[in-house]
């Protein structure tokens, strides 16, 4: 996630000093967490509490016995997991890529 | 069908015992999960923010482990009607309460699970990220012990539509 802030003095070595210039004593004004993030986060919290008892109900309603509904909810609350992993590594993919890109054309 | 040696009028209570059982203890699986995990994340947010999206994970699974109680309170709630349409059988109720709290208990073991291995494996985490995958496959077979609740659950619940 592009949301690195000011790594704090106690931080440990190993947190890589984001680049740019900082002015520590000026206040940051800009948002913590980028808006994407956020809708990410809202949209995976959403689809957890609608998707598997939503898909329960649609399953009932379409003639399906209780049981299968049951089980098609607990699958899909799976596949909204496995969807959130995905992303989540995706989203730490193109950062790592970025990384990489601006290591580059420091060196040049 | 009226009151009979078999369908005695406290069965009911078994079977609101068994979704009381399931909600309840799935929950407290779940919050166990998402609170102890929420301190490791807490604890690594403060280094490495740019983690927290991926160390997340421990959270999403403690819902599922709720996810999992509800379903088995909406299927066992289903099959209940008051007295006068329907005579519950104190067999159904037995079984009602097994479902109920094989899919509470185990989803308990499961928070559990989720709550120790994310907390330890959010901050390990942090300094070395080839944990991550390791990290995952253990929150996923912690995971599946709540999974294993559940299917067991489902079986007893179909066998009392007979």
């Amino acid at each position: 996630m592009a949301t690195r802030r000011i790594a704090e003095k106690s931080s440990p070595r190993d947190v890589a000093t984001p680049s740019g210039s900082e002015k520590p004593s000026d206040s940051d004004v800009t948002p913590a967490v980028p808006t994407n993030v956020i809708m990410k986060l809202l949209g995976f919290s959403v689809a957890m509490v609608v998707v598997p008892i939503g898909s329960y109900f649609v399953m009932v309603d379409f003639g399906a016995s209780a049981t299968v509904g049951g089980i098609v909810a607990a699958v899909m609350a799976n596949v909204v997991l496995v969807a959130y992993i995905y992303v989540a590594w995706k989203d730490d993919q193109a950062e790592r890529e970025a990384d990489a890109k601006q290591k580059a054309k420091k060196a040049q | 069908m009226a009151d009979s040696e078999y369908t005695p009028k406290y069965a009911p209570f078994f079977s609101f015992a068994g979704i009381a059982a399931a909600m309840i203890f799935g929950s407290m699986g779940a919050a166990y999960g998402t609170a102890k995990s929420g301190i490791g994340i807490a604890g690594v947010g403060t280094f490495r923010p740019d983690l927290i999206m991926k160390s997340l994970i421990p959270v999403v699974m403690s819902g599922i482990i709720a996810v999992y109680g509800l379903v088995i309170s909406v299927l066992i709630a289903g099959d209940m009607d008051p007295p006068p349409n329907k005579y519950m059988s104190l067999y159904t109720g037995f079984m009602h309460l097994a479902a109920g709290l094989s899919v509470g208990l185990a989803g308990v073991a499961a928070g559990y699970t989720i709550g120790i291995v994310g907390d330890a494996g959010v901050r390990a985490y942090m300094q070395q990220s080839r944990v991550y995958v390791g990290m995952i496959l253990i929150l996923i077979f912690g995971e599946v012990l709540g999974l294993y609740g559940l299917i067991v659950g489902l079986i007893l619940n179909s066998k009392s539509s007979g």
